[in-house]
């Protein structure tokens, strides 16, 4: 999944992107790990109105 | 009362739509940066101190390119003024352009600038493709340069009756009704000498970006419209 990297210019996305569905895997966890925590704050403050 | 789910909540909805939405702006405005760098243009000291840049200067007209094939990239990479044989260019193996070698950052980026304006006045996107933009009407013009055909071992130079690879396209640039390449044949834009040698240094100098392997198989498929 990583490898080495090879781009002219070196940069994280370059290094990202080098092997397929990196920089796609990235992206998700970087935007729905933070929706589980939303979900369990949402879900705790639900729990306590009710 | 029924107990409410976390999924028909609306702060729920509101702020994981901040936060993807947050998320992404900051992502693109980052990548903005980024690119910026990559694109940059390098200069004259560069090519003279070896250092690599996707774009290079414009004096790049001055060096012989080369487009191999890098095993550790896997892909084709240009390689200017020759090959270090560690992946990398040399910077050293010159090539006359219209019988110079010593264009100065100026003259060659005059040259460049020459080139560019007549490639947009001209509308050669209306039918070839420059990095990726334009139609594939008629040939790919990424890597023109490299393309054997314009090369000592190819057909255009003797069809021209140039002994160069830059004087049989300049010639070609001039008068391309006069040599039909294929059934697609170009039109006579009035492309005058001067715009003709600047589009070639045009074409050159977009040769030798690193484009990290675009187009694809450029130069491997045989009989195809963009085949060379």
């Amino acid at each position: 999944m990583f490898e080495q990297f090879t781009d002219v210019v070196p940069s994280f996305f370059g290094w990202l992107n080098q092997g397929p569905l990196t920089l796609t895997i990235f992206l998700h966890t970087f935007i729905i790990l933070p929706m589980f925590w939303i979900y369990s704050q949402e879900k705790k403050r639900l729990e306590q109105e009710k | 009362m029924a107990n409410k789910s976390v999924w028909s909540d609306n702060r729920f909805w509101q702020r994981t739509a901040a936060w993807v939405t947050g998320f992404a702006s900051i992502l693109l405005i980052w990548l903005t940066f980024d690119t910026s760098a990559q694109i940059s243009m390098g200069n004259d000291a560069d090519l003279k101190n070896g250092v690599t840049k996707r774009v290079p200067g414009p004096t790049v007209i001055n060096y012989k390119i080369s487009y191999e094939m890098s095993t550790k990239r896997g892909h084709e990479v240009p390689y200017i003024g020759g090959n270090d044989g560690k992946g990398g260019s040399l910077f050293k193996e010159k090539e006359k352009f219209f019988g110079r070698d010593d264009y100065s950052e100026k003259e060659a980026g005059d040259l460049l600038h020459l080139g560019k304006l007549g490639s947009q006045a001209k509308n050669c996107m209306d039918c070839h493709t420059l990095m990726g933009n334009g139609a594939y009407y008629a040939p790919d013009l990424t890597k023109a340069w490299l393309d054997p055909a314009w090369g000592p071992e190819g057909s255009m130079q003797a069809v021209t009756g140039k002994s160069t690879k830059e004087e049989a396209m300049a010639e070609f640039l001039q008068h391309p009704e006069l040599y039909p390449t294929h059934a697609r044949m170009m039109p006579n834009l009035g492309i005058t000498a001067q715009e003709a040698k600047g589009l070639v240094a045009f074409l050159k100098h977009l040769s030798s970006i690193d484009t990290n392997g675009f187009p694809r198989n450029f130069g491997k498929i045989q009989g195809a419209l963009n085949g060379k």
